[in-house]
């Protein structure tokens, strides 16, 4: 019980905890990066509309994926939340700029201006960066799985 | 496969970077981008007038604006078309300031080519529909429009025949004196030919008469134009009948009936 408990302390601090600090610093770069210094660069004065729930909702999903990638970097959960990463941020994009054709509604004092922006090509661009990293994440699914096999088998040897 | 792995890594990174380079450069360089408009001008021409929207824009970002396309067009309350006029500019390259003049011309030939005499009688205003397009930086394209309305103002405003004065003049006629009052709200002077033909209630002519209008900008007109008709016609000229009104200039012919009594 006692051996049992030391191994547990000893993978706790060896594994678990540096995990959990490398988690925490990559969390709040990445809020700092994501949310943070978007919000600070870019006031409500510069950009005519109210992005600041579409910039939380993405500081959301990047800080919660990038905690869980890093707690889990190395197995085959942590491809799965990379996948699941790259599927939620593909989804986010789309739904956030209506398919690509991103139009908004501009009072400007008795005239109502409609404006239309076509961002199809940056979609594209973060819809491609988004399959790549999926392909990666199935590669090193593959590949840890592999490492798996190839270990058992010399064990079994 | 670890190297394949560490590549799509790499090129993923590489692939992030640069769309927030860009993103974060197209952003700034909209805000370094300066729109401004001058002074709408509406002034006469040759066949009618002229709106004049003089707007620069200084590209003071990174990246070129190509394919710039600003179109109005002008209807009336009816929504007839009566004029679409398109600027276009090819490249406005970074560091580089424009200067337009985007300007509508309305002649009045062309609203009485669309049977609008009533344009030239009432004063109305004319919607403008907006359209204004670009293509930002070769990968964003950008739209725009708007609704706004100019106002008309009509050269024979108000225009009003009133009561006539009949005086004997031989035997068989007597000399009769059609007053006719109207405001030229439009911003251009307007000269030329009155007539005014007389007809009673059954439709036959009873009588012409013709004046020489020189109707400024802003300004009333009063004119009385003489008519000689038959003594037995002069009810019809002052109880109940028919004016046909035609005014002849170089630039347009326009003809309305007025109806009395």
């Amino acid at each position: 019980m006692n051996t049992m408990v030391k191994l547990d302390s000893k993978f706790f601090m060896k594994t678990i905890l540096p995990r959990v600090i490398k988690a925490a610093i990559w969390g709040v770069i990445s809020y700092l990066l994501v949310y943070y210094l978007p919000q600070m660069l870019l006031s409500s004065d510069m950009v005519p509309m109210d992005f600041s729930e579409s910039l939380f909702d993405y500081g959301l999903i990047t800080v919660f994926f990038v905690v869980m990638g890093q707690l889990f970097s190395g197995t085959i959960i942590g491809c799965g939340f990379g996948i699941a990463k790259a599927l939620t941020i593909m989804v986010f994009f789309f739904s956030v700029a209506d398919g690509g054709l991103f139009s908004m509604t501009l009072p400007i004092t008795e005239v109502v201006v409609n404006l239309t922006f076509d961002i199809s090509v940056i979609l594209v661009m973060i819809v491609s960066v988004n399959l790549f990293d999926i392909a990666r994440n199935l590669l090193e699914a593959i590949s840890i799985l592999t490492d798996k096999t190839t270990q058992m088998n010399w064990k079994l040897k | 496969m670890k190297i394949v792995i560490r590549m799509l890594k790499i090129a993923t990174i590489i692939l992030w970077v640069i769309i927030f380079f860009f993103s974060a450069t197209a952003v700034y360089s909209v805000t370094q981008l300066g729109v401004s408009t001058g002074e709408p001008k509406i002034l006469p021409s040759v066949t009618g007038i002229r709106f004049s929207l003089p707007f620069s824009i200084n590209n003071g970002g990174y990246y070129e604006i190509a394919d710039l396309n600003l179109t109005t067009r002008v209807t009336d309350q009816q929504g007839t078309l009566l004029d679409e006029t398109e600027t276009f500019v090819h490249s406005i390259p970074p560091d580089t300031n424009l200067t337009e003049n985007h300007e509508i011309s309305i002649g009045l030939n062309d609203i009485l080519s669309v049977n609008q005499t009533l344009l030239l009688l009432e004063d109305t205003d004319f919607n403008v529909e907006v359209f204004a397009g670009l293509n930002f930086a070769h990968a964003v394209p950008v739209q725009l429009s708007l609704n706004t309305s100019i106002p008309w103002g009509a050269p024979f405003a108000n225009f009003e025949i009133q009561e006539t004065t009949v005086s004997d003049y031989n035997e068989t006629h007597v000399h009769a004196i059609i007053p006719i009052r109207f405001e030229n709200h439009a911003i251009l002077d307007v000269s030329g030919t009155l007539s005014i033909e007389a007809y009673n209630i059954l439709g036959q002519s009873i009588g012409f008469g013709t004046t020489t209008i020189n109707a400024l900008s802003g300004y009333g007109v009063y004119a009385d134009i003489p008519v000689y008709v038959r003594h037995q016609d002069v009810s019809s000229l002052t109880s109940s009948g028919r004016f046909h009104v035609v005014f002849q200039t170089v630039m347009f012919t326009l003809e309305w009936d007025e109806y009395h009594g």
